[in-house]
């Protein structure tokens, strides 16, 4: 993989902030788009801007071909055996509150996921505590805790496979496996993962996946959920109307097929082909590429930043934290170390809680500063990166 | 700290955009945590402090150390300053309405609210060519044991006196005289024009003025407003003064032939040196109720002497 050639197909390179590109180290939040992306979008508003499915004349029938073509390019990315099980979305939240909706949950069922959940896998079992289903967590990442954990009442474990928060990651293939042992059925937050590693959800033999766009080169506002077959049929769709529908009377209605049935209302086209186009790209580049890119450069600038005053969460070894770094450096908060790094080096990086609230929380921290790299970062940019960060810490 | 000083200058900058505003709103939600002895958690603290530390490393790092390490100490600072330049600037502001000048009453420092001092110009009472002000003895103001009834003069036995000692050609006593005309119009004022030839030239016009005023009770007032609206120029010759004269419906050359007499030449010498009595160091003057303004004000100034 060629980073130069890489960063020549994304346009904000070509944007200066104070007379320089930016070093952009934010991508776990939302990635870059490349040229072809933006392409992708574009060609659809002005070649065939219309409705899905619906219209029957050439503009529709068109834009009905190109989103069969995009559910079919998103299913060879994480290894799906068929289209159908490709739910579009607007991000990783809807698929898992689809899924926390549309599964018949109830009095004396318990869902389980760890303690290191984004806001998006947590809030939405919380709020199903309201009806009656239990909520338990087990530490992140610890087989054993899972394991005791999943109990007989666990109907759904539902969890990262990759923490945002500081980038490691669970087996969450052996932990798919002991679920269903359990008779428990398995929701993957891909988030972080899709994005980073190649990802199958016939070899993790996941029964729902879900994971956004916008992580991954794709358009703001996209994403999908997989969901094997015959769970996706089983399901309760709990937002339905136009395109869900396939007949209607007064009285009632007849269901859509899997997967339009849970696309209620007209869709982002623009957005799904751009999609597309953003996993076709990554297939180009070839996904253990880009993982071993970030771990390249992870462990590069991980090194450079060790030191006193440095604490870094998660994993010591870079080569287990994906893409991420997320840190604190004594004596200066987090806010401010993006703040400085922002305006003195043009370093665009994170901080806060990353919506993982609960886990800082519980942890009695206010939050951490985080890089999140991506194929297109490169080792002159983790210089930038270690220099600044020396300054801040002259700072003090 | 810094959210007082960011509530205020957001606060500022909020009346003329939506951003500021919603910063200054920021701004307002910390202060009040603050105040009730919480924590300000919309880290608009923090953000403030590393965008200035930041942009200070970019430049100068042992600028940046200082600032980042001592950066309640010198929010404090620039905060007291600010109230402290927010207290003065109300005080001038408050001077301003009342005496036209920042620096209260009949100062001339300059003055934010009127930048080119154009309300505290006086030209200088001791006669010279040009009428500008030169450096002057200044002494109190008084009327006491001036004789005002030496003046032309409107009667209305009202409850306010104004005397008013300007110069026709005087360019601050005509920037004056709008405000003055004003003043003189309402019923509730008894009203003096006090000339004062500052110029010798238009030592003329005193005379003329003096036998306009004896010609009919409130003439002057018409002559005055001739001669003040006329080109100065007009000033400096007897012709010019009594082409005023005629226009006002007298009859010029009874008045001129009036200002040539002896009597009147003493009436306006007699007038002259009742003025410097005033200690009068610059026109205009003008005494509202026994209390001296100098240089041209707008009318709220006067106006707020009266009773
Ligand atoms: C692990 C994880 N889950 C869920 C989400 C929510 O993603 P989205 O905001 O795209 O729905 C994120 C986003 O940061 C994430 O990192």
């Amino acid at each position: 993989m060629n980073v130069e050639n890489v960063r020549r197909d994304f346009p904000l390179y070509e944007r200066r902030f104070n007379g320089s590109p930016p070093i952009y180290t934010d991508s776990a939040c939302v990635t870059l788009k490349p040229n072809q992306v933006i392409g992708a979008m574009s060609r659809y508003y002005r070649e065939f801007p219309a409705c899905a499915g619906r219209s029957s004349h050439a503009l529709g029938r068109e834009v009905s071909e190109e989103v069969k073509r995009a559910r079919e390019a998103v299913r060879k990315f994480i290894g799906a055996g068929r289209p159908e099980e490709v739910i579009f979305t607007r991000n990783t939240t809807e698929g898992i509150n689809l899924v926390a909706n549309s599964l018949k949950l109830g009095n004396g069922d318990a869902v389980l996921t760890s303690d290191k959940e984004h806001n998006s896998g947590l809030v939405p079992f919380l709020l199903l505590e309201k009806k009656g289903v239990r909520h338990k967590t087990f530490q992140f990442g610890d087989l054993g805790d899972f394991e005791k954990k999943l109990t007989g009442d666990v109907k759904l474990v539902s969890t990262a496979i990759t923490s945002n928060l500081d980038g490691t990651s669970q087996p969450a293939k052996e932990m798919a496996a002991l679920a269903h042992g359990n008779g428990s059925l398995v929701l993957l937050d891909g988030a972080q993962a899709v994005p980073n590693r190649k990802t199958s959800v016939k070899e993790l033999d996941a029964d729902f996946l879900a994971f956004s766009g916008h992580k991954m080169l794709g358009p703001s506002g996209t994403g999908a959920l997989y969901g094997k077959l015959d769970f996706l049929k089983a399901l309760n769709p709990f937002m339905v109307g136009g395109g869900t529908v396939k007949n209607s009377t007064q009285e009632d209605f007849e269901m859509e097929d899997v997967p339009e049935r849970f696309e209620a209302g007209l869709q982002d086209y623009a957005g799904i082909l751009g999609l597309a186009e953003a996993v076709k790209y990554l297939q180009r580049i070839g996904m253990e590429n880009v993982e071993r890119h970030e771990q390249e450069l992870n462990g590069y600038l991980s090194k450079g930043l060790a030191g006193p005053g440095m604490a870094i969460l998660g994993d010591a070894d870079p080569k287990s934290r994906g893409g991420v770094i997320s840190f604190n450096i004594e004596g200066i908060h987090h806010h401010e170390v993006a703040g400085i790094l922002h305006e003195s080096a043009n370093i665009m990086i994170r901080s806060g809680m990353h919506c993982a609230h609960s886990w800082f929380n519980s942890h009695s921290m206010d939050g951490s500063a985080r890089i999140s790299l991506y194929l297109y970062n490169t080792k002159e940019e983790c210089d930038a990166i270690i220099e600044a960060i020396g300054k801040i810490k002259r700072l003090i | 700290m810094i959210c007082i000083l960011a509530l205020i200058v957001f606060g500022v900058l909020g009346i003329f955009s939506a951003t500021h505003r919603e910063m200054a709103l920021e701004a307002f939600d910390c202060v009040f945590r603050r105040v009730t002895l919480r924590k300000c958690d919309s880290g608009l603290d923090r953000r403030l402090k590393s965008q200035i530390t930041g942009k200070l490393m970019a430049k100068n790092p042992a600028v940046a150390r200082l600032a980042f390490r001592h950066f309640e100490l010198i929010s404090w600072f620039f905060t007291i300053l600010f109230v402290a330049s927010t207290v003065y600037a109300g005080i001038g502001g408050y001077n301003y309405y009342l005496y036209g000048n920042c620096n209260g009453p009949n100062e001339d420092g300059f003055c934010i609210f009127d930048p080119l001092g154009s309300n505290s110009k006086f030209s200088a009472a001791q006669a010279d060519e040009s009428c500008s002000a030169g450096p002057q003895e200044r002494g109190e103001l008084t009327l006491d044991g001036v004789n005002v009834e030496l003046f032309p003069r409107i009667d209305r036995n009202a409850a306010n006196d104004v005397v008013f000692i300007g110069c026709y050609a005087c360019p601050y006593t005509r920037q004056s005289y709008p405000a003055i005309r004003e003043l003189l119009a309402r019923d509730d004022v008894d009203f003096a024009f006090a000339h004062l030839p500052v110029k010798e030239d238009i030592r003329a016009a005193s005379d003329i003025l003096n036998c306009v005023n004896e010609a009919g009770s409130g003439k002057f007032v018409e002559f005055n407003d001739e001669l003040f609206s006329a080109d100065a120029s007009v000033l400096e010759n007897e012709d010019g003064l009594l082409d005023a004269v005629g226009r006002i419906g007298l009859d010029r050359e009874a008045i001129r032939q009036c200002s040539h007499s002896e009597r009147i030449q003493n009436l306006t010498r007699l007038q002259i040196s009742e003025i410097r009595k005033t200690g009068i160091y610059g026109t205009p003057t003008v005494f509202v109720n026994g209390e001296a303004v100098v240089g041209p004000k707008p009318l709220r100034v006067y106006a707020r002497l009266l009773k």
